[in-house]
């Protein structure tokens, strides 16, 4: 055992090849298996001023810029309990390095879900889910990670184990940590435990399925959006903007049959069916991958803005404003910077993924000094996942 | 001090924007919870973003604390102001800046009401799904601060769930916005809900949403509250997630009756007000295994149309003021529990009113076990209030022993903060307190609220050593 | 100022929204809430200063507050002692006292009214000159309704087919003055339906403005000698066609301690309980119908002339958006504050022109005035017509 291990009483490892975070590869792997473990780590790798990465399933460790330094890779895949589960109150607590497929599982058995789809489900984990704060396709009905989460324990870069929220949907006592943590890549400090509000398992699923033409997907997004049918989740997938969009509304629950109905008519094409598009809700291609968020009437000017680039897959929600594209061939850093350009006039970009050192990743943020000031009280050195997020946080 | 800022916010503001008058001042002394009161050092009623943010600027500069307030109607005391301090009023800033369907959306200054946004956009199909029981007066910006809920919110959320993006003043007196859509924290999240210690929001774009096809309200009407309560477990349990449910008692529907006249049902124990809403196959379908859950109710009112649904809210929209018509004061209580655990807290709370002869009449969100035990005492009568105080905390104890909340949705202002280390440990409470730290180093932004005794920024846990140079040069305070 | 009656109020806002004074303003002392915390400061001990004895004028007595009121606050009662504590405590500016003394010591006499009444088309000419010397005035010239001619009215209007009631008729001090034709289609409706109207000539004032002024002898002086009028005239209900005068009336037994020997009955809500017999003939008219605060609020009377007018063929009834909210006549307030009044006019003219009707309805002819003048302020026109107007014309099969 390391000298780190044996100083906080904890499972480390000498790091190998695989374990480094965006090329920065770091000196140790700790295993910590409760959250008094998380905190001992912490504490110990503080008074050895140790840079820290919490990571894991590993899916999304390169996203994100690399950490400016990364001696201790903490390692959450041993985390990997769910302590609580009320069926009853459509409640579960569940520690940071249980798999969303594990989860999934879990709460299936009692007729329960946790309205977040993710990519990677079988190896992404809940607080890898939570510190990249993706939204899925269901986000148009449920929100995002931020929304369905009621509570959270997190342990702070000395050591200090905080809770907020509860496990009660309704609270407003307190700062909400949760929301802060949510999305924030690791940077102020670890996520330990969760606790989400559940829904019940949906008795039927349909999707009304189409092919459409690029200037036919905006306004048949706009009445879907408008529909009284309550669709959960509105996706299109433009795996090459030289052909056709496929566009998918999913209706979720009671006489999700006829709502579907409904919504295919809306769109004035198509099928119905109780079969998911293969590609709902996937990533395929990470190595290049970008974020943009707009207000859903830009949604033909973000069209435009692909189309205009060639080498880009579009893949995200018809009326929520938010589509990821994933690169389809090798492109240059100059090809992406002037792709982020076009898309920038439409919408808010961020790159989320790109092996370019040189790119704006998220470009202006009118709130980034506060961000930096709440870095800077939670994390005074600098040590959780430091350089990782916007501006360098 | 004081003299100074108060001879700055005049050459500032227009005459009639700035309140030195003392008897003026006094009706700004409370917001909606009349038991804790101060006169505010002054008042300002600014008109712009831009004056609110000069007129923290200028706070900031003289050292001197402020507190925002909407419309007044929080139960928390959240805009109780500061004798030594800065009221800063936004009812003048109630306009609608922009309307936009196509984004669902809607720009609004933080005095606009709550109501007013759905006012604006209901005949064109649409609404704001918040609506905390004082939707026609609340304004927004003191929803944002308290994220509020509502009756509906079991299906729809909170007010955090709503809001896209916030205009904000820094307790430096500077203008940032604060957007979903931007990357970076989720400092949006946030500051919702911060109860004003974060800033003040200036202008707030909320979402709007589509109006459901179908809507169908119904009264339930039971013997008892534990009838009730198994019906509300068993909505759950058969997966429908109605728009809301809300349950009444005896004593709460007697006092909606003398106050409204909302003609429930005589005798009964309990009513419950279920709402279905969607799409009409859906709600038709969901209210057919409704009327089976509730096979135990000794009426089923289904509300024909639009006015006797407005008839069926109008008895639990009112309650809480309600309660004045029989009994001369109450204590408004707010608590959480998980549903499941409602039963047991209900009979606690019935034991804690017999064993210290306090009358409590029950309204509450029963979806998302939220209760809002209404305390009845006599101020008339010695130790009335006091006994009324025991119950009215021995509630939160109990919420607090079943894994709730202190508060659902009134927040935890100036009357709750000392209840928060019942709910948070030291560590936690200092942890929210970098937050606070980082928005509001000098602790200028509504202090005294939400934490019982908040350190200074900077100052190490721990033992207290000597006099903080702020404290003793005036410009903050230790409690 | 009744402690108890205070302290009802729970502080929770509820009336805020429906103030108009709020509604311009957004200060809280002048809302319902903050002007019941000033009588409480006052009951406990703080002097009426100017600034408070102003917060209580600024109100218009519309009692949408008191609609709006979840606790039952009788915020009528309150603001009609304070009233009278402020007139007994306060000592007004001299021109303001003028003000007040010109408009009580003309309103409230028929007969003081009728003299001035050959001087009205000087009175509209001379409103810019007057208002450099009292906004007040100004005001008061330039609402200078004109004239219709005069219809004297016959001691009783017998009932035309089957007698089904016999009812007595408030004629009003405005209202016989300014506005006759109003009190001629009232007793024609009437009589239309079956009843036999008395209308005793030597009626005078109800006393309602001085109860709303907190002029409270002249206002039980006045209000004794209607009663012992009407009681002399043998009828057990007397019907009212002016919204403030019904409002005052009902509370006769406040102000009187003793309850008169007759009940008192809007127009419309007497037509309702009887139901209809006359035939309506068809009036294809959008009609915009306003709520007058001393109706909807004082009354509770708002559904009554909404059936009314729907009833008659062809007519198009809309809503006027924030129809709870005063548009600033209040009987005298246009009088006395004319700046506020004006603001709220405006306002009020704004929401009755999203309407896009062609014909303004209110029960209340100060009510009208003051939105026609705001409308035509604003650039725009409406015609105007007292709900009893209107049935007398579908009544009669004649156009309005």
């Amino acid at each position: 055992m390391s000298s780190l291990g044996s100083a906080c009483g904890v499972t480390v490892r000498d790091a190998g090849e695989d374990d480094a975070v965006g090329g920065v590869p770091p000196r140790w792997v700790a295993l910590p298996e409760t959250v008094e473990e998380i905190a001992a780590v912490l504490r110990a790798c503080a008074e050895r001023d140790l840079a820290v990465v919490p990571a894991g399933g590993g899916t999304k460790l390169h996203w994100g810029l690399p950490p400016e330094r990364c001696d201790v890779l903490l390692d959450l895949c041993c985390m990997n309990e769910v302590p609580e589960h009320a069926a009853g109150d459509l409640v579960v607590r569940a520690q940071a390095g249980v798999t969303m497929g594990t989860l999934a599982a879990t709460l299936a058995a009692k007729g329960q879900e946790l309205a977040l789809d993710v990519p990677f489900a079988d190896d992404s984990t809940v607080g890898g889910t939570l510190a990249a704060g993706l939204p899925g396709p269901r986000s148009f009905r449920y929100g995002t990670a931020r929304d369905l989460l009621i509570g959270i324990t997190v342990v702070l870069a000395d050591g200090t184990v905080a809770h907020s929220g509860g496990k009660v949907v309704k609270n407003v006592a307190g700062y909400d940590l949760g929301k802060l943590f949510t999305g924030s890549y690791g940077t102020l400090g670890v996520i330990a435990e969760a606790t989400f509000r559940l829904h019940p398992l949906p008795a039927e699923r349909r999707w009304a399925v189409a092919e459409l033409r690029r200037a036919d997907v905006a306004p048949v997004a706009a009445r879907l959006a408008a529909a009284q049918a309550e669709p959960s989740a509105v996706e299109v997938d433009w795996p090459d903007p030289a052909g056709p969009l496929r566009l998918a509304a999913l209706v979720e629950g009671t006489a999700a049959g006829p709502r579907a109905e409904a919504l295919r008519e809306l769109i004035g094409a198509g099928s119905v069916t109780g079969e998911r598009p293969s590609w709902w809700g996937l990533i395929e291609r990470d190595d290049v991958l970008v974020e943009v968020r707009f207000p859903p009437s830009a949604l033909e000017a973000v069209l435009d803005a692909v189309a205009a680039t060639g080498g880009l897959a579009l893949r995200g929600s018809a009326v929520s404003g938010r589509v990821l594209l994933e690169a389809r061939r090798e492109l240059a850093e100059d090809e992406l910077t002037a792709a982020l350009t076009r898309l920038r006039a439409a919408g808010r970009v961020n790159v989320l993924a790109a092996p370019h050192a040189g790119l704006d990743r998220w470009g202006q943020v009118s709130a980034l000094p506060l961000m930096r000031r709440v870095k800077e009280r939670f994390d005074p050195g600098r040590r959780m996942s430091p350089g990782r997020f916007v501006g360098g946080i | 001090m004081m003299n100074k800022l108060v001879a700055a916010l005049r050459a500032l503001l227009p005459d009639d924007s700035v309140i030195t008058d003392p008897v003026r001042l006094r009706t700004y002394e409370c917001d909606g919870l009349t038991y804790h009161r101060a006169t505010p050092g002054v008042v300002v009623l600014p008109g712009t973003a831009e004056q609110v943010a000069q007129v923290v600027r200028l706070c900031a500069e003289h050292g001197v604390p402020f507190v925002a307030r909407g419309s007044g109607t929080g139960l928390s005391g959240g805009a109780l102001p500061r004798e030594d301090g800065v009221l800063i009023v936004t009812s003048r800033m109630r306009a609608i800046l922009e309307i936009d369907l196509a984004d669902r959306r809607a720009v609004v200054e933080p005095g606009v009401t709550n109501l007013a946004i759905t006012e604006a956009v209901r005949e064109r199909g649409y609404y704001y799904a918040p609506d905390p029981s004082s939707q026609q007066v609340c304004s927004i910006g003191g929803n944002v601060a308290e994220n509020s809920g509502g009756a509906h919110c079991l299906k729809y959320g909170f007010t955090v769930n709503h809001v896209e993006a916030c205009e904000i003043v820094t307790p430096d007196g500077d203008l940032v916005t604060l957007d979903r859509m931007d990357p970076g924290y989720d400092l949006l999240g946030a500051f919702i809900g911060s109860e004003g210690t974060l800033g003040i929001a200036t202008k707030i774009t909320v979402r709007l949403s589509r109006a459901p096809e179908a809507v169908t309200t119904v009264l339930a009407a039971f013997e008892s509250i534990e009838q009730g309560g198994l019906a509300v477990s068993a909505i759950i349990g058969a997966g429908i997630v109605p728009a809301a449910i809300e349950m009444m008692d005896a004593l709460a529907i007697e006092a909606a009756e003398a106050a409204v006249a909302c003609s429930y049902p005589e005798g009964a124990g309990a009513v419950l007000i279920v709402e279905l809403d969607g799409p009409a196959a859906a709600v038709e379908r969901q209210f057919d295994r409704l009327r089976e859950i509730c096979a135990d109710a000794f009426e089923l009112r289904v509300a024909a149309g639009e006015a006797e649904r407005a008839a069926i809210w109008k008895g639990r929209k009112s309650a809480f003021a309600a309660v004045g018509r029989i009994s001369p004061s109450y204590i408004v209580q707010d608590g959480v529990v998980p549903r499941t655990s409602l039963p047991a807290v209900l009979a606690a709370i019935d034991r804690l009113s017999a064993e210290h002869d306090i009358r409590v009449a029950n309204v509450f969100h029963a979806g998302d076990g939220n209760l809002h035990p209404l305390v009845l005492f006599d101020d008339g009568e010695p130790g009335a209030g006091e006994r009324a105080e025991v119950v009215s905390g021995a509630i939160l104890d109990l919420c607090v022993e079943h894994g709730g909340s202190i508060t659902g949705e009134h927040g935890v202002g100036v009357d709750k903060s000392r209840y928060m280390p019942k709910m948070f440990s030291a560590d936690d409470l200092d942890t929210m307190q970098l937050v606070r730290c980082a928005f509001d180093p000098r602790g200028l932004a509504n202090p005294g609220k939400v934490f019982p005794t908040p350190r200074l920024c900077g100052e190490v846990p721990g033992v207290r050593k000597g006099v903080h140079p702020l404290v003793e040069s005036g410009e903050a305070e230790q409690f | 100022m009744d402690p108890e009656l205070i302290n009802d109020c729970v502080h929770c806002g509820f009336c805020l929204p429906t103030c108009p004074t709020y509604v311009l303003w957004g200060e809280e002392m002048d809302s319902p809430r903050g002007r019941i915390h000033l009588m409480k400061q006052h009951v406990e001990g703080t002097p009426i200063t100017p600034e408070m004895a102003g917060h209580f004028d600024a109100c218009l007595g519309c009692m949408a507050c008191v609609t709006a009121c979840p606790s039952g606050v009788q915020y009528d009662r309150l603001i009609e002692q304070t009233r009278v504590e402020v007139e007994r405590e306060h000592v007004r500016e001299p021109a303001e006292r003028a003000v007040r003394g010109v408009v009580f010591g003309l309103f409230p006499y028929p007969r003081r009214l009728r003299l001035l009444r050959p001087t009205m088309w000087l009175a509209e000419r001379m409103a810019p000159f007057l208002d450099r010397v009292s906004p007040s005035l100004g005001a008061m010239a330039r609402l200078a309704p004109r004239v219709e001619r005069r219809q004297r009215l016959p001691r009783v209007v017998r009932a035309r087919g089957e007698r089904r009631a016999v009812v007595g008729m408030l004629t009003g001090c405005v209202q016989r003055e300014f506005f006759p034709q109003v009190n001629a289609a009232t007793a024609r409706v009437l009589a239309l339906e079956g009843c036999d109207v008395v209308i005793p000539p030597e009626q005078g004032c109800c006393g309602a403005l001085s109860v709303h002024s907190g002029r409270g002898e002249q206002a039980r002086r006045l209000a004794l000698r209607t009663v012992r009028v009407f009681e002399r005239a043998g009828v057990d209900t007397v019907v009212v066609n002016s919204a403030g005068c019904g409002s005052s009336m009902k509370e006769y037994g406040e102000l009187l301690g003793h309850e008169p020997g007759f009940r008192v009955m809007d127009m419309s809500e007497f037509l309702a309980e009887l139901g209809p017999v006359a035939k309506r003939h068809p009036l294809p008219l959008t009609v915009a119908y306003h709520d007058a605060c001393h109706l909807a609020h004082a009354q509770g009377v708002r559904a009554q002339p909404r059936e009314l007018l729907s009833a008659i063929p062809e007519l198009e009834l809309r809503e006027i958006p924030e129809s709870a909210v005063c548009c600033g006549s209040a009987g005298t307030y246009n009088l006395l504050q004319p700046g506020a009044a004006r603001d709220l006019g405006d306002r009020k003219a704004r929401a009755v022109g999203t309407t896009g009707a062609e014909l303004l309805v209110s029960a209340n002819p100060g009510c009208t005035m003051q939105i026609a003048a705001a409308m035509r302020r604003g650039g725009g026109q409406i015609r105007v017509a007292h709900t009893a107007e209107v049935l007398d014309a579908s009544l009669r099969g004649v156009s309005l």
